[in-house]
């Protein structure tokens, strides 16, 4: 009937639209191999890595090919892999043993290498209980993608509890004490009243004099899960004030809202930097009117004298076979990503230990943006600013929906670090 | 001779030097007029080096000044202005030149400086708020809010005012989080300017929720009119229109008449823009009032306003009080009758909508007269009576005829021919809405083979008329009757979104499962998404995760993959809930 020939154009909006079928595509050609790539032909970056982890999980191996196709992943081509790709949007090249040997011939000749990732890391998120999910980036990123991970806090911490993990992420918490100097623009808010009371009853249980001598105590834990081989991974604020508390053994630097004690005047001159894990001889913030920590901070957002704008910061690149740990952290599909504020938002090239690596900086100015080093058997990395696709980020601002970026290359470096712990120990030297 | 021919060489030396050096110094007139060139083409460096030269030949300029001032700042050189603006006072009136050192002070960071420049002006203006004025908006521009709390405080106390700067120390106020203080500051600010009556209402709408109640309270405690509109116009933006036209309406005791009729048209142009259900009723309300309040034309032309956004409240009683009371000079005969034989229409009487329309045909134009037209006709299918809907749209060749032709003849049965004409109707016709209907229609009509269906045409026509209970059940049987490829799966998906919306769940499940079959694969995966929508709001989440998956992954290239995934990842708790 002729009417049909209308109706099924009119009807095509509303039913069924013929569009290239990944999953069609990926079942009519079952191969050995599934090449998920990560360029620019990725229909979701961020899911590709819950990808890759959830084939870890199963038991399965898998292969980071570092600045193949701005680092794609090889996962074997089984049916639930395939599955698992077209649930989740993720594009994947079903690849033959001969087209693999072909890729692994254009790795050998290239700054590319192919890293065996064998184990999904045990993944913890150091939060509080009441966290919003939707108010920290890595949380945000890995229920996106689809990486199971464990909340932990202090008591977790402090009842030696990091050691059944691989990786531990911390985000804004201020590891000074001083409810991340909130208490000057927010106080009597109910959820900042909220947050001092769940960390003084907290103190309390655990037996602490104060929140702050209670949160350095944490930091000593966490600096010995890392010392014995853990992996740390922190954004924001907690990256400068984690540093801040290490340092600060026997040394009072909290305000006396947060420990009924003035700062120690003599704070700056009795720090001990060579606990921490990034920074040294740091100028601290003496006014407790002053939302800002030190100067390890280069933009310092909540300082309008000092506020710097943002830019945009570039990642290095590193040899693939001779810097794998560096490269992994480094693999996108950008390398120019524009800046994002945080209550830490960058760290002063001035306050920088020697032997850290900087991953990422913005050219001509005087910080770096994306940092990683080693500390006794494991390794850290520190990522300035708040919530890469909220480059503003205030408080009370609504959730980033991942959904709208899954292609975002500032998540996409949160995500490497993940899977980071997951290659293979031997390939871990740098 | 020697002497004289060396004296000679020294004079034409300097004669020529002194030629050359005029030729390389351009009149300050051309320095400027480049400096606005470099400027226009966004070269800010040479702009800058241009007004250099214009300022170092004529220091006073004011135009050179404050293009210097322009062009630093995108710059980051702004700093380098200080020492020509200092230069430049005295030679520059104080309100340029001090305004250029407080704003670079600031910038720079040097508050006393910043202050001093202020000060200094404002001993040769003891009388001018100008100098605190300048020096609070460059404090706000650093955020640096205690240098201008001072600011204004000082300028209270030496210029005797309680009241000056109300503008700036409401926006300090609302900045340090006293909505109070803001909301009295702004009313000293609209006593002294009316006109900031409407920056205030931008000022404070955005006022945190927890702090509303006390920004009311104080303007309710306050007795100026003032007080009131504003009043008025937050409630209205903060979700109670209504309340708020009742309050500004009784405050109306005192202003004359055209001062009333002022204050109702601009509250009632702010309602238009608030899509709360009940606005349509604050804004009705203000026009009847403003109706009362103005003679003639004005009056006619507010109640037939009042009349539409009556109706547009669903008051259609209200509605004809208004158009009844229009005026014979009633100033748009054509919308008038619109809007008098829409309510005609939504009240169901089809037949007195016909006699208005032939009383008011003479004064309305044509292309009026047919939307009037096929109104009623569609009050006649709501009515039941297609006969005479089918009547009225004799002689209507218009696309929107051939698409309201169309419904008719599918409401009849016919599916052919309400096929054809819908198809001539094309994509376009109508509004959105009535667009995305039509090809919604014609995707349940696709995949029908019979060329008459009248049972099928019934059960449309009673979902027409507001009977979705009986709709539901007639399309299911005429689903029953048909293939499930054929139609079936489709009707029963129409059938179970209908029982959806009804809350009839259990109803609502059985028929999307038995849409979602895979033997009809152009309508299942519409059916599951609708089936998982459902299950989600019965909090049967696991379920509703299995039925998304299986849906993306049996009906990969169906265009409702992304909602599904979407979906999918929302009730996984992975993004959040939209």
């Amino acid at each position: 009937m002729k009417r049909r020939h209308f109706l099924g154009a009119a009807a095509a909006g509303l039913a069924v639209v013929s569009v290239p079928s990944p999953l069609q595509a990926l079942l009519a050609r079952r191969a050995p191999w599934l090449l998920v790539p990560m360029d620019d032909s990725q229909t979701d970056h961020l899911k590709a890595y819950g990808v890759t982890f959830r084939t870890l999980e199963r038991g399965q191996k898998a292969e980071w090919f570092l600045n193949y196709r701005s680092g794609s992943f090889l996962l074997p081509g089984d049916a639930a892999t395939v599955r698992d790709c077209a649930l989740s949007g993720v594009a994947a090249e079903p690849v033959e043993e001969g087209q693999v040997a072909r890729i692994r011939a254009e790795i050998e000749q290239a700054n590319m290498d192919a890293v065996p990732l064998e184990k999904a890391p045990k993944v913890a998120v150091y939060a509080p209980p009441n966290a919003a999910p939707w108010d920290d980036a890595v949380t945000m990123a890995l229920n996106y993608a689809g990486v199971s991970f464990e909340k932990v806090w202090d008591q977790e911490v402090l009842q030696g509890g990091l050691g059944e993990y691989d990786w531990l992420h911390l985000h804004h918490e201020d590891f000074t004490g001083q409810y991340s100097k909130f208490v000057i623009n927010y106080a009597g808010t109910p959820w900042l009243t909220e947050m001092i009371e769940r960390n003084r009853a907290m103190a309390r249980t655990l037996g602490m004099p104060s929140v702050p001598a209670m949160k350095r105590a944490v930091a000593q834990a966490i600096s010995a899960y890392v010392d014995q081989g853990g992996f740390l991974f922190a954004m924001c604020t907690a990256t400068e004030t984690i540093d801040l508390a290490l340092a600060s053994e026997g040394v009072d630097i909290a305000a006396s809202y947060a420990d009924d004690s003035p700062m120690d005047a003599t704070a700056a001159q009795r720090m001990q930097w060579g606990r921490t894990f990034a920074f040294q001889d740091a100028r601290l913030e003496l006014s407790p009117t002053m939302a800002v920590f030190s100067d390890i901070d280069g933009h310092q957002v909540n300082s309008p004298e000092r506020r710097q704008p943002l830019g945009s910061f570039s990642l290095f690149s590193f040899s693939a076979k001779i810097d794998p740990v560096p490269a992994m952290l480094v693999q996108n599909h950008r390398q120019v990503i524009p800046d994002f504020y945080g209550l830490t938002t960058s760290f002063t090239r001035r306050t920088l230990k020697p032997a850290i690596t900087i991953l990422a900086d913005e050219p001509g100015a005087p910080w770096a943006k994306y940092i990683h080093g080693q500390h006794g058997q494991g390794t850290w990395t520190f990522f300035g600013g708040h919530d890469p696709e909220d480059p503003q980020h205030q408080i009370g601002d609504a959730p980033t929906d991942l959904s709208m970026h899954p292609h975002s290359p500032g998540y996409r470096l949160i995500l490497n670090n993940v899977l980071f712990p997951a290659a293979k120990k031997k390939e871990l030297k740098t | 001779m020697r002497r004289l021919a060396h004296a000679l060489v020294i004079v034409a030396a300097v004669a020529g030097g002194t030629q050359a050096l005029f030729a390389q110094q351009p009149s300050p007139t051309d320095a400027l007029a480049q400096a606005h060139e470099f400027e226009r083409k966004g070269d800010h460096a040479a702009a800058a080096d241009a007004f250099v030269r214009a300022l170092a030949a004529r220091p006073g300029d004011p135009s050179a000044l404050l293009g210097l001032e322009r062009s630093l700042d995108p710059l980051g050189r702004s700093a380098e202005i200080l020492p020509h603006a200092r230069k430049a006072v005295g030679a520059v009136a104080n309100a340029v030149v001090y305004p250029i050192l407080i704003r670079t002070y600031m910038a720079s960071g040097s508050r006393d400086s910043a202050r001093s420049a202020a000060e200094a002006w404002a001993r040769l203006a003891p009388r001018d708020p100008s100098p605190y004025r300048e020096l609070v908006s460059a404090a706000m521009q650093r955020r640096d809010r205690p240098m201008a709390r001072i600011a204004v405080e000082t300028a209270r106390q030496r210029l005797g005012q309680p009241n000056v700067l109300a503008y700036e120390a409401a926006q300090l106020l609302a900045a340090e989080g006293d909505w109070t203080g803001a909301t009295r500051e702004w009313l000293a600010a609209i006593a002294q300017l009316p006109g900031y009556q409407l920056t205030a209402l931008a000022a404070l709408t955005p006022a945190p929720e927890r702090f509303r109640a006390e920004i009311l309270g104080t303007l309710k405690d306050e007795p100026s009119l003032d007080a009131r509109r504003l009043q008025a116009a937050l409630m209205a933006r903060w979700g109670d229109p209504l309340g708020g036209a009742r309050q500004l309406i009784d405050a109306l005791t005192t202003p004359s008449r055209a001062q009333s009729a002022e204050i109702l048209t601009q509250f009632a142009d702010q309602l238009r823009a608030i899509n709360t259900s009940d606005a349509p009723r604050a804004r009705a309300l203000v026009l009847e009032e403003l109706a009362e309040r103005s003679t003639g034309v004005a009056a006619s032309r507010a109640r037939l306003e009042a009349a539409r956004a009556y109706q547009e409240a669903g008051d259609r009683e209200a509605s004809r009080r208004m158009l009844g009371n229009i005026g014979p000079e009633a100033p748009v005969p054509g919308n008038a009758a619109a809007t008098l034989i829409g309510v005609l229409v939504d009240d169901g009487k089809a037949e007195e909508a016909e006699r208005k329309l032939a009383e008011l045909r003479p004064g309305i134009p044509t292309e009026e007269f047919q939307a009037i037209n096929r109104r009623i006709a569609w009050g006649w299918v709501r009515q039941g009576n297609l006969d005479a809907a089918q009547r009225r749209m004799v002689g209507d060749s218009t696309v929107e005829g051939f698409a309201l032709n169309g419904r008719i003849a599918v409401l009849r049965g016919d599916i052919t021919g309400g096929v054809t004409l819908l198809r001539m109707a094309g994509p376009y016709a109508g509004t959105r809405e009535e667009a995305t209907g039509r090809t919604a229609l014609l995707a349940l009509l696709q995949p029908i083979e019979a060329d008459s269906l009248p049972e099928l045409g019934a059960a449309l026509l009673l979902l027409e008329r507001g009977d979705s209970a009986d709709a539901a059940r007639s399309l299911e049987k005429v689903a029953a009757r048909l293939p499930v490829d054929k139609g079936g799966a489709e009707l029963r998906l129409l059938a179970g979104r209908i029982e959806r919306q009804r809350g009839e769940h259990g109803s609502a499940e059985r028929l999307l499962r038995a849409a979602s079959s895979e033997a009809a694969p152009a309508t299942a995966p519409a059916a599951e998404l609708e089936l998982a929508r459902l299950l989600v709001t019965l909090q049967r989440q696991a379920e509703a995760m299995t039925l998304l998956e299986h849906l993306i992954l049996t009906y990969p290239t169906s265009a409702l993959v992304p909602q599904a995934r979407r979906l999918l990842d929302e009730t996984r708790g992975a993004i959040p809930r939209t």
